[in-house]
């Protein structure tokens, strides 16, 4: 492995990571300046209700697709959804695997398992540009930051495509372009909308507070019976 | 410097906004990642396919532009990457009016569908509060504002019209059950439960106070009903004004506390409920001492432990049930009126989607009172107009009082054919009347009087269609009726044939609705002649209030209906029994 390699695969991540995480700490030092509001109401009527339930179940929502109506009418989308994060983890813990660690991913399995999901990442991502740029109501939502973080995060999946066997023997030059893309993912993700993860847990624990202290959360719906073929 | 080139306006809105902001509205302003899983939750995309602007997450992002553009560090260091943008003139103020009050009823739906928790009703409110704040808004909101700040409620019911009112539904029950004790106690001290409304309910649908009052008197409830703050419905909700929502809300609270009264139990109203029994605390600020409860409730928990006893093969009509929006999305109350409605009802059908996840009557967040965006309104309402017509009900149950006009509203535009009414209306219905204070049934007379017999009324209206509908009615009904198309008709045939009462159209070619009232009150001759104003254009109610004669004795919101206009009528007219009886 020749210097450069090592340094942008152990030295650069390092400092993107640190920068990243600096750039969080600021972040959500500024979130919490804002006040929370509070329930000052009588608890619900319903007895079931509280906000530690709703809490819990606001933060599971995401892994209930059938709790919300838009993630039940959309399956194809929530799929892919999940197969798109699920890959977007694998990448970063492969980007921390491939200096520290790199025998867990020296089975060729575990690469080719690695290859499909960046390959699915990356096809899902193609077709999430679609999306984007085909339905109106996507084009009028989107702003550069939108096209721009799913077009990194597209070209980084498929760049991990062929850095998954971390075969640097073969060319360091793949290599290369995957670990300095990942830490310009790293410094960028706090100034995009990439870093909604950041904010996730905490919309969600003030929405589930206030839906679980009134008896909104969890949900509850009389569903339609299916027709029968009588 | 961007500050600099704002208008006064503007100016302000920013700075209303930056005060308002709390940690739950920056998570939803800085969580969302534009994935379009709101889009198709809203009624308003639904009916409009075609016009990408009703998307919540776009009308979140007229709001969430500004709030990047002066409070986020992307969007001040780079605002084209991630669209933010100040706003800077009156203009701009305008056209953020009309998204955040004219294609949006603040329903909530999109909030539940969001996977990241974006609540954009919140947001939608509190950007129309900071546009409040300068005097941005509808004209409607302005009025109705203006009134419960000013006259203590938000239909501006005058303090004797609503104890007038109180009065005859009094005389009303004592006559019905031949029971001096059956009367509605007003200001009594001590009550377990004093009972406030919707001044909806006296203009409009006194049955349903009277249905109240009749369920109170055979459970035997020690209840009262407030002289002041009874107005359980607050604007502060729909306009946004937190200032105007503590008020409200603490108005009543007050009373209770004055009648050292148990309980407060809150007449059949979505927003009312929301308002008093959940947000009216975080505004004021204060918890409240005492317990806050919905009378479906109240009346659920009487059948259930027996203080009254309910029949329901007297509710024969196949019903459906619509949660209102604020009942079910921001209260998680949608399982109790179910429960009720099945002790009611012998065939209750659901509507899909239900619950916290019904469509909203599309006439919420104020949106009955925004005269300007009805037609949008009710185009977006063909989704709730599917969704009632797959019921195959003939009766729609709701538990609100903003959801019967809205309600109507759809069923009238799409011609639906279907009723709407309220849990207690169903309950007053269904109740069994026990032994003690059953009525002797009375001798049938062969002839009764038609209630509007011998009254003179003079129908004043530009469109023919609405005339000949009043005319109908009241003609039904006994009345003598005169009809005039235009002002100088309507000032001649006053002055000529003296009617008992006048019902009068605002917006009419030539001499106005306005002008004509002015002129009966300044004519001794026919000054004191009672007039009922019927008007399509709320806005211009202010035009009629602030003139420097007596105010009419009626006001009515057109589209009117039957029962509305001969409740009104017979109001205006102090009929407590058939006429010669009065």
């Amino acid at each position: 492995m020749s210097e450069s390699l090592r340094f942008v695969s152990d030295d650069l991540q390092l400092m993107a990571m640190s920068f990243m995480a600096l750039v969080y700490i600021l972040r959500i030092r500024w979130l919490l300046k804002f006040k929370a509001s509070r329930d000052r109401q009588a608890p619900s009527e319903n007895r079931d209700a509280s906000s530690f339930k709703g809490i819990v179940y606001s933060w599971a929502n995401i892994a209930m697709p059938w709790s919300m109506e838009s993630t039940r009418r959309m399956s194809f989308f929530y799929i892919q959804f999940v197969v798109f994060h699920l890959t977007m983890a694998a990448n970063i813990g492969m980007s921390i695997v491939i200096p520290y660690a790199p025998g867990l991913i020296r089975p060729m399995i575990v690469v080719r398992l690695l290859q499909i999901l960046f390959a699915a990442a990356c096809a899902i991502g193609c077709y999430r540009m679609f999306r984007r740029l085909s339905n109106p109501a996507m084009r009028l939502i989107s702003t550069p930051d939108d096209y721009f973080s799913l077009a990194l995060l597209t070209v980084w999946s498929f760049v991990s495509i062929f850095a998954a066997p971390n075969r640097p023997d073969l060319g360091e030059g793949l290599l290369m372009v995957y670990f300095i893309m990942t830490a310009f993912f790293l410094v960028y993700v706090p100034f995009s909308k990439i870093s909604h993860y950041l904010y996730y847990p905490f919309t969600r624990f003030y929405f589930g507070r206030t839906m679980g202290y009134r008896g909104v959360y969890p949900l509850k719906r009389v569903t339609q019976p299916k027709p029968t073929n009588r | 410097m961007a500050q600099n080139a704002r208008s006064r306006k503007a100016d302000k809105v920013v700075e209303r906004m930056g005060r308002k902001l709390t940690r739950q509205m920056v998570g939803s302003l800085v969580g969302c990642v534009h994935c379009g899983m709101c889009t198709d939750s809203c009624h308003y995309v639904l009916a409009n396919p075609d016009d990408p602007t009703y998307a919540p997450a776009h009308k979140a992002d007229q709001i969430r532009k500004i709030f990047k553009r002066n409070f986020d560090w992307t969007g001040r260091i780079f605002p084209w990457w991630v669209h933010a943008e100040d706003i800077r003139t009156d203009a701009d103020l305008e056209k953020l009016k009309d998204i955040v009050f004219g294609k949006c009823t603040n329903c909530r739906r999109c909030s539940l569908n969001c996977p990241m928790g974006v609540d954009f009703a919140t947001l939608n409110r509190m950007a129309r509060g900071a546009l409040v704040s300068v005097g941005i808004m509808p004209e409607g909101v302005a009025i109705v504002s203006k009134d419960q700040w000013e006259v203590g409620n938000q239909m501006g019911v005058l303090p004797q019209d609503y104890l007038e009112t109180l009065e005859w539904l009094s005389d009303e029950l004592e006559n019905e059950f031949k029971d001096p004790a059956a009367r509605i106690p007003i200001d009594k001290m001590d009550a377990e439960i004093v009972y406030a409304i919707n001044p909806r309910e006296v203009k409009y649908d006194p049955r349903t106070i009277s249905d109240a009052a009749r369920i109170f008197y055979i459970a035997g409830e020690n209840w009262t009903m407030p002289s002041e703050g009874w107005d359980m419905t607050n604007f502060g909700l729909f306009s946004g004004d937190d200032e105007l929502g503590a008020a409200v809300a603490q108005r009543v609270y007050d009373r209770v506390i004055k009648l050292r009264g148990k309980k407060l139990v809150l007449s059949e109203c979505g927003h009312g409920y929301r308002s008093t029994r959940c947000e009216g605390p975080n505004w004021s600020g204060k918890a409240v001492p005492f317990v806050i409860e919905s009378s479906v409730l109240t009346m659920l928990r009487y059948i259930k432990e027996g203080w009254i006893r309910v029949d329901k093969t007297k509710n024969k009509e196949v019903v459906t049930f619509h949660d209102s929006c604020n009942n079910a999305r921001s209260c998680g109350f949608y399982e109790e009126p179910r429960e009720l409605l099945n002790l009611l009802v012998p065939d209750f059908r659901e509507m899909y989607p239900n619950c916290a996840e019904n469509f909203c009557c599309t006439g919420g967040g104020g949106a009955m009172s925004m005269s300007e965006y009805t037609p949008q309104r009710l185009k977006s309402a063909k989704i709730k107009a599917d969704q009632l017509t797959a019921t195959e009900a003939k009766t729609v149950v709701t538990s609100c009082h903003n959801c019967v006009d809205g309600l109507s509203d759809v069923i009238r535009h799409y011609k639906l054919g279907m009723k709407v009414t309220q849990l207690v209306n169903l309950a007053a219905n269904a109740m069994m009347i026990p032994e003690k204070v059953v009525v002797p049934v009375e001798v049938p007379i062969p002839a009764v009087a038609l209630p509007l017999a011998g009254f003179k009324i003079l129908v004043v209206d530009d469109e023919p269609d609405i005339l000949t509908f009043l005319a109908a009615v009241l003609e039904d009904q006994g009345a003598t009726v005169i009809q005039a198309v235009d002002g100088e008709q309507a000032l001649a045939l006053t002055v000529r044939e003296k009617p008992d009462l006048v019902t009068l159209d605002l917006s009419m070619p030539g001499r106005n609705g306005g002008y004509v009232f002015e002129e009966i009150r300044n004519n001794p001759e026919i000054t004191s002649t009672r007039v009922c104003i019927i008007t399509g254009k709320p806005e211009l109610r202010r035009l009629i209030y602030e003139r420097p004669v007596a105010p009419p004795e009626g006001y009515l919101d057109k589209p009117v209906n039957e029962d509305t206009l001969l409740t009104s009528v017979r109001m205006i007219l102090e009929l407590k029994h058939p006429h010669g009886n009065a």
